[in-house]
């Protein structure tokens, strides 16, 4: 309070004393950092209860993936006579590396986790109801995108385990009617996981998949804002 | 009468001419649909959740590290062969229906009936007892797939034959 009363403090934020909840509301809106917030939201939002707080988690645990997976970029080559050398070299010679690899695998299964966790809590709070269709469609695209990005992530480390689920994975492709070999061929660069793959997994988890994910989010979450000062009743009652 | 009277300051604060609550107190008892400040009450909850949700991160990554096999082979395929655990459904239906349903259709039809959920329940009752029929389909099928999850993961082993978890392991994360 006292830095943005300051000088340089109002150079920065440029918003008026916090007096009245009337000044406190502009404060909020003249906020870069805010615009993702609605200035108000129902009482009944504050409850744990409400919804979990999953939405809230699984925005974190993406973020906790982006910061552990850039640092895992650094040290790691996408190609079978490399990738599975950079993890072990991760692992035992690379400052805090089997430690930021954890988190990046605990992360992603607890993602997966709270992304599902947080449509089931939707479902059962009826939040999905018109006029927020939409927006639980897009939640169902962000679900598939993250089981997308798990599922390429699953790959890199380059083991038996990750090579032979992607195999189990990719093979019901082969069942799509009528076009199933394309799509084998497009998803595995040929007709078996290999060195081919190996590049398109990668550069599906690192940049197009998140780039994706994160333009659906945005939608997602301003959806959300813009929807805040909706009043759908509560437990029990009609909208 | 003075501008440093205090009846004058109380009159003010019940026109809402100045800050600070009326003598009366609060004038109406709070309700769940009032409208309340995002900042700071919403957004010291959410700081508090993702402080919560590191901390749970921090600890499991101290406590457990993440697998590594051998490297890759593709002339040795393991025994048994499992994909990721949120797979381990589709992979429990592939050993029972014709891959086409298993790995095709049923995941098809899953996300095309998310999609269609509020288009197809279009009531606008919210409360659980209003809408059972949807409430139903949708426990239903959470508890159908949670089963084949932990199934698929957990209590398969070598040619997917049936094991029990704690006899022989074969879940990998």
């Amino acid at each position: 309070m006292r830095l943005r009363q300051t000088t340089i403090g109002r150079s920065i934020f440029r918003s008026p004393d916090r007096r009245t909840e009337r000044d406190q509301a502009a404060g909020h809106w003249s906020n870069f950092w805010l615009h993702i917030y609605p200035v108000k939201v129902r009482r009944r939002e504050l409850h744990f209860g409400y919804s979990w707080y999953l939405g809230v988690a699984s925005t974190v645990l993406f973020g906790s993936l982006v910061v552990s997976g850039v640092y895992l970029m650094f040290f790691y080559v996408p190609s079978p006579g490399s990738a599975y050398g950079d993890i072990q070299t991760l692992q035992t010679q690379v400052a805090f590396g089997q430690f930021i690899r954890n988190v990046h695998r605990w992360s992603a299964h607890l993602m997966v986790i709270a992304v599902a966790a947080h449509m089931a809590r939707v479902f059962y709070r009826g939040a999905y109801k018109a006029p927020r269709e939409f927006n639980w469609v897009i939640g169902v695209m962000l679900l598939v995108l993250t089981l997308l990005l798990s599922f390429t992530g699953y790959l890199l480390p380059w083991d038996q385990l990750a090579y032979w689920a992607v195999t189990v994975g990719t093979s019901m492709a082969n069942f799509v009617p009528v076009i199933g070999d394309e799509v084998r061929d497009v998803l595995l660069g040929g007709d078996q996981v290999g060195a081919a793959t190996l590049l398109r997994f990668y550069v599906l988890h690192v940049a197009l998949l998140p780039l994706v994910l994160v333009g659906m989010l945005m939608v997602h979450l301003w959806r959300w804002r813009k929807d805040a000062m909706l009043d759908q009743g509560g437990e029990g009652g009609e909208r | 009468m003075s501008e440093s009277d205090p009846r004058l300051t109380q009159g003010k604060r019940l026109l809402g001419v100045v800050p600070g609550q009326p003598p009366g107190g609060e004038r109406k008892v709070p309700q769940e649909q009032d409208l309340v400040m995002v900042s700071p009450h919403l957004l010291v909850r959410h700081a508090v959740v993702a402080l919560a949700v590191l901390l749970l991160v921090l600890i499991v990554s101290i406590l457990f590290d993440a697998p590594l096999r051998e490297v890759a082979n593709p002339f040795e395929t393991p025994n048994p062969e499992k994909a990721p655990w949120y797979f381990a459904a589709l992979q429990e239906l592939l050993a029972h229906f014709h891959p086409m349903v298993a790995g095709v259709l049923v995941p098809a039809a899953i996300i095309g009936g998310l999609v269609a959920l509020p288009y197809v329940d279009r009531s606008a009752a919210v409360g659980l007892g209003l809408r059972k029929v949807a409430v139903v389909a949708f426990t239903m099928f959470l508890l159908v797939w949670i089963v084949l999850t932990l199934i698929g993961f957990a209590f398969r082993g070598p040619n997917w034959s049936w094991v029990w978890p704690w006899d022989e392991w074969h879940g990998e994360l």
